[in-house]
């Protein structure tokens, strides 16, 4: 049988997962990457980019499955009736 | 304009008489390789200056995500399978020296500092720990057990038909707050346990749904330095807690063992 740690050590990582650890103040962050690099000795590569990078994957990959589920148009359709006010509520 | 070089990470010395299992580079035709300066060894490869300037590397950072994350692979999976291997203060993605002797230079002046880390990191492990939240099913919770907010609604059913449609926006602006602070403080306390296991232990900052593309939300986002015999039960802590609060809402997942980005510098 394998113990926890082997299981958990295992187990598969996602890229943010690595990005959020590599870099230097993780994706959440703006933050500065230090290279060193062409004569000059320290470099800051500004992260804001990256993270900008990132969050544009994100996004083009949730823009990838728009299809509403009946779910989530019940729940819009409430938040209409909420924002018109119900009619029926109105009566009394 | 001849080759810069790629730091993967430092081991000491009398660790490096292990040889170095044959490993690609950053651009997969060369190896890795050790350069030794004094007590401490540099793991690198060599990179072409003129395939890596700096606006090259912006450039690919900034709209190249396919390469962003092979390359982000390449460098994980090279400094974990070191970090099997040696004692190792990791380093971040693409750091790059413009030559030997500025990278000696560096080592040299972080000498003292670097032996300190080696000894703190030799038989720990980081492991980071991150804790989501369904809000839907915890807000639901609040909104039952809550005194202050039991009060509120005790109020609102007393108003006017009018008058509780705008009071109940502002209740669930309440619950809302409530809510917060009430998966901050349980986290917290997690956290403060967890840590009692631990050498050291740091709060992150949490990722928002944007970036991590789910629809829970992460409440918690940690990491750890544990002695490897604490391990097991540090991980058996956090299964513990999965099992407990799984039906309030609550999801745990430790990644781990880490190179120790997190606790060390350079």
């Amino acid at each position: 049988m394998y113990s926890t740690r082997e299981t958990m050590a295992n187990k598969e990582i996602g890229l943010i997962d690595i990005l959020d650890v590599i870099l230097d103040k993780g994706v959440a962050l703006k933050a500065d990457l230090v290279i060193s690099i062409a004569g000059v000795d320290l470099v800051y590569l500004d992260l804001r980019l990256l993270i900008a990078s990132v969050e544009s994957l994100v996004q083009s990959k949730m823009e990838g499955r728009k299809t509403i589920s009946s779910e989530e148009f019940d729940l819009e359709k409430e938040a209409l009736i909420d924002a018109t006010g119900q009619p029926d509520k109105w009566k009394n | 304009m001849g080759n810069l070089l790629y730091l993967y990470g430092l081991i000491p010395s009398k660790e490096a008489e292990q040889s170095l299992p044959a490993l690609k580079d950053f651009d997969g035709n060369g190896d890795i390789y050790m350069i030794p300066v004094g007590k401490i060894t540099a793991i690198v490869c060599n990179l072409d200056a003129e395939n890596y300037s700096e606006e090259m590397l912006k450039e690919r950072i900034n709209n190249d995500m396919e390469w962003l994350q092979e390359k982000a692979f390449h460098h994980h999976e090279t400094v974990l399978k070191l970090a099997n291997l040696y004692t190792i203060v990791p380093l971040k993605f693409c750091t790059l020296y413009k030559n030997q002797d500025s990278l000696e230079n560096a080592v040299i002046e972080n000498e003292a500092k670097l032996l300190d880390t080696f000894g703190l990191i030799k038989g720990n492990e980081e492991w980071n720990l991150k804790i989501y939240c369904d809000d839907h099913l915890l807000k639901k919770q609040v909104g039952e057990n809550n005194p202050t907010i039991e009060a509120k609604k005790e109020e609102i059913s007393q108003l006017s038909k009018g008058k509780q449609f705008f009071e109940k926006k502002k209740l669930d602006k309440l619950i809302e707050s409530e809510l917060e602070a009430e998966k901050n403080k349980t986290s917290e306390k997690i956290h403060l346990q967890l840590k009692g296991l631990a050498l050291r232990g740091d709060v992150k900052k949490a990722w928002s749904n944007d970036v991590t593309g789910r629809k829970e939300d992460m409440t918690w986002n940690s990491v750890y330095l544990i002695p490897k015999t604490k391990v097991e039960s540090f991980l058996e802590e956090v299964r513990r807690y999965e099992k407990d609060m799984k039906e309030k809402g609550w999801k745990f997942e430790a990644t781990g063992p880490w190179p120790a980005y997190h606790f060390t510098s350079f």
